[in-house]
């Protein structure tokens, strides 16, 4: 099955709150990434299939929007939310294109991953901050691709952007797996 | 505290080094190079590594009218004061002044992003060095609720700049001659009672704050700040010190000068001819504008143990509450009485001019200066940021600082060094456009 197709059958089906955030730069070259990937996943949400034909309103139960990562902000923006979803371009060290995979319900980021803001308070920092003011989301889930280049640039590197296709394709299976609990719960 | 203050320079004959690779808790990457050969500190670097940005050469051959969101570009945490500097040096080169309406919105996005930037570092920052903890998030596991009204707070700011802004980082509604919209008055008064909350958050923290035990450590500063006849400086005023300095923009250059230095990628802005540090921010602010604050945070001013002026660089953090408090109190003025203007920007006609701002960015005095052609594209420029101007600054305080705390261990030593330095706020990203500590003991 073709991604944006998996996307609108996926997205189409989810039953609980889910925002979906993408953090990063257009400008700072592979820091893009969750702003594009937030871009695919938005093209989905406006396909006519979703759209309700009596309400022309969408029918499904995700926001998607686009952060640059400010943590006060960030912490504001998943409340009242059952899941959050954050994606976004890491500089920790390993290989460029490796995908992180984090339940930031059971798992704090990384040390190494603090020093990819060039600002003093983070997103790492935004989580540990929320869980401690118990203000994390019922579920809140990271994705990263280890970035190659964040040099001022409006393109991801070739190595990012191979790796990209694969992480929307995990996202989705992770939503899907999400829209069969829901329904296992309310059939229950 | 005041014991460990005590000068005991012991270990002699040995040399010892403290590094951080990382200072933590300060807004972009850079280090600290401390060096004590036989108990005297004998070197003092604030090395700032984060790579040079190139952004003046960057806006070259661009239209004036891409300067204030290419600027905005330089800073996440003061987009604002980017813009302003940006917009002021422009409508100066062109000969035009906005009308007042337009002016108090101005006001009113900076008081946004004083509100936001402030309330960061008092909280999120420099507050964990005074209650001895590591971290916000460490402080927040034994103060919740103090860090939850820091994010109230904090999120007051963003409000404001979104509101004017279109968003809270890199703002995209201001222009030179105004901005691209102008929000109604409806739109500014339903802010008002979040407003109000965050008024009574500042008023608190002024009366946190005031409480932290600081450091005796007072310093006969050249304070240099805008100063304006009728209102607390923002956006506009005479170049004003301490010691005499009475400038316009314009005459910037002729007064300071930036020179390079080899364990900095940023230019340090010194004092021309003396080649002398001078302190702006917060402090420089408060000293040269104190008649202009109102009575009432006046007196809060007063009752938090603060003089007419303030020597004590760890006090910047009630200067900063006291600032933040001034900040709501001016917002809810300007949208009390805020009229939308007619049209949201004034006309602009482009003509070869070369023109200069300085505005009062969170951190300090923001320098713009443009040289434009006929057509209004950039042929020349330079922007200095308040961290540029305070490096050395922060340089001066560790001489006179880590001597008194020689007998500390490193691990003590190394904290009050940093507590030291983010009395500055020291915003790295600008001044590349800067932390590691290393302390060496001989």
């Amino acid at each position: 099955m073709k991604v944006d197709a998996l996307l609108s059958r996926t997205l189409s089906c989810t039953l609980s709150r889910t925002l979906i955030i993408g953090i990063g730069n257009r400008y700072r070259g592979d820091d893009a990434l969750g702003c594009l990937l937030a871009d695919k996943i938005k093209q989905a949400l406006s396909n006519e299939q979703l759209m309700n034909k009596r309400t022309n309103k969408l029918t499904n139960t995700i926001d998607i929007i686009e952060h640059d990562g400010e943590p006060a902000a960030l912490i504001d923006c998943w409340q009242g939310y059952d899941t959050a979803i954050l994606i976004d371009a890491v500089s920790s060290g390993t290989t460029a294109g490796t995908i992180h995979h984090i339940d930031l319900q059971t798992q704090a980021l990384p040390d190494q991953f603090r020093s990819y803001s060039t600002h003093a308070f983070g997103i790492a920092e935004a989580v540990e901050l929320a869980r401690v003011l118990d203000k994390l989301p019922p579920k809140i889930l990271f994705y990263g691709i280890e970035g190659e280049s964040f040099a001022a640039d409006t393109k991801l590197s070739d190595t990012l952007k191979k790796a990209a296709t694969l992480l929307l394709q995990q996202i989705l299976h992770t939503i899907n797996s999400e829209k069969e609990i829901e329904k296992e719960k309310r059939h229950a | 505290m005041n014991d460990d203050t005590q000068p005991q320079l012991k270990g002699k004959g040995k040399t010892k080094t403290i590094k951080v690779d990382y200072l933590a808790r300060v807004e972009g990457e850079g280090a600290m190079y401390l060096k004590i050969d036989d108990g005297t500190l004998t070197d003092v670097q604030l090395k700032i590594f984060e790579p040079p940005r190139f952004f003046e050469g960057l806006l070259r051959g661009r239209k004036y009218s891409e300067a204030a969101d290419i600027t905005a570009r330089i800073c996440g945490i003061c987009p604002v004061a980017y813009q302003m500097s940006a917009v002021h040096a422009m409508e100066n080169a062109f000969g035009i002044t906005v009308d007042d309406d337009l002016r108090a919105l101005r006001r009113l996005l900076y008081c946004g992003e004083w509100i936001s930037s402030h309330t960061l570092h008092i909280y999120m920052l420099h507050a964990p060095d005074f209650m001895g903890y590591e971290s916000a998030v460490h402080m927040a596991k034994d103060y919740p609720k103090i860090v939850e009204q820091g994010l109230q707070l904090k999120k007051m700011g963003g409000t404001i700049m979104s509101l004017l802004g279109g968003r809270e980082v890199h703002p995209i509604n201001v222009r030179v001659g105004g901005f691209y919209r102008s929000p109604s008055h409806s739109e500014l008064l339903a802010i008002v009672p979040e407003l109000e909350q965050a008024r009574q958050i500042a008023l608190e923290t002024v009366r946190w704050v005031k409480n932290f035990d600081f450091p005796d450590f007072e310093q006969d500063y050249t304070f240099v700040a805008l100063q304006h006849p009728q209102e607390y400086p923002m956006n506009e005023g005479r170049i004003m010190s301490n010691k005499g300095l009475n400038i316009s923009a314009a005459d910037f250059d002729q007064h300071f000068e930036e020179i390079h230095v080899q364990h900095s990628n940023a230019l340090h802005c010194v004092m021309k001819g003396s080649e002398q540090s001078y302190h702006v921010g917060p402090l420089a602010r408060y000293a040269l504008n104190f008649q202009q604050l109102p009575a009432e945070v006046q007196h809060e001013a007063k009752q938090a143990g603060l003089g007419e002026v303030c020597r004590n660089p760890f006090q910047s953090i009630i200067v900063r509450s006291i600032e933040v408090l001034y900040a709501c109190d001016e917002a809810l003025r300007v949208i009390r009485t805020y009229q939308k203007p007619d049209k949201p920007c004034i006309p602009i006609e482009p003509k070869a001019a070369t023109g200069f701002a300085v505005t009062e960015a969170p951190r300090g005095m923001l320098y713009h200066r443009y040289e434009l052609d006929t057509s209004g594209d950039i042929l020349d420029c330079d922007i200095i940021p308040p961290t540029s101007q305070n490096q050395k600054m922060i340089e001066d305080d560790l001489w006179k600082f880590v001597p008194q705390h020689l007998s500390l261990p490193d691990e003590k030593l190394q904290w009050h060094a940093e507590q030291a330095i983010r009395n500055y706020d020291p915003c790295i990203s600008c001044a590349t456009h800067f932390l590691k500590l290393e302390v060496d003991r001989s």
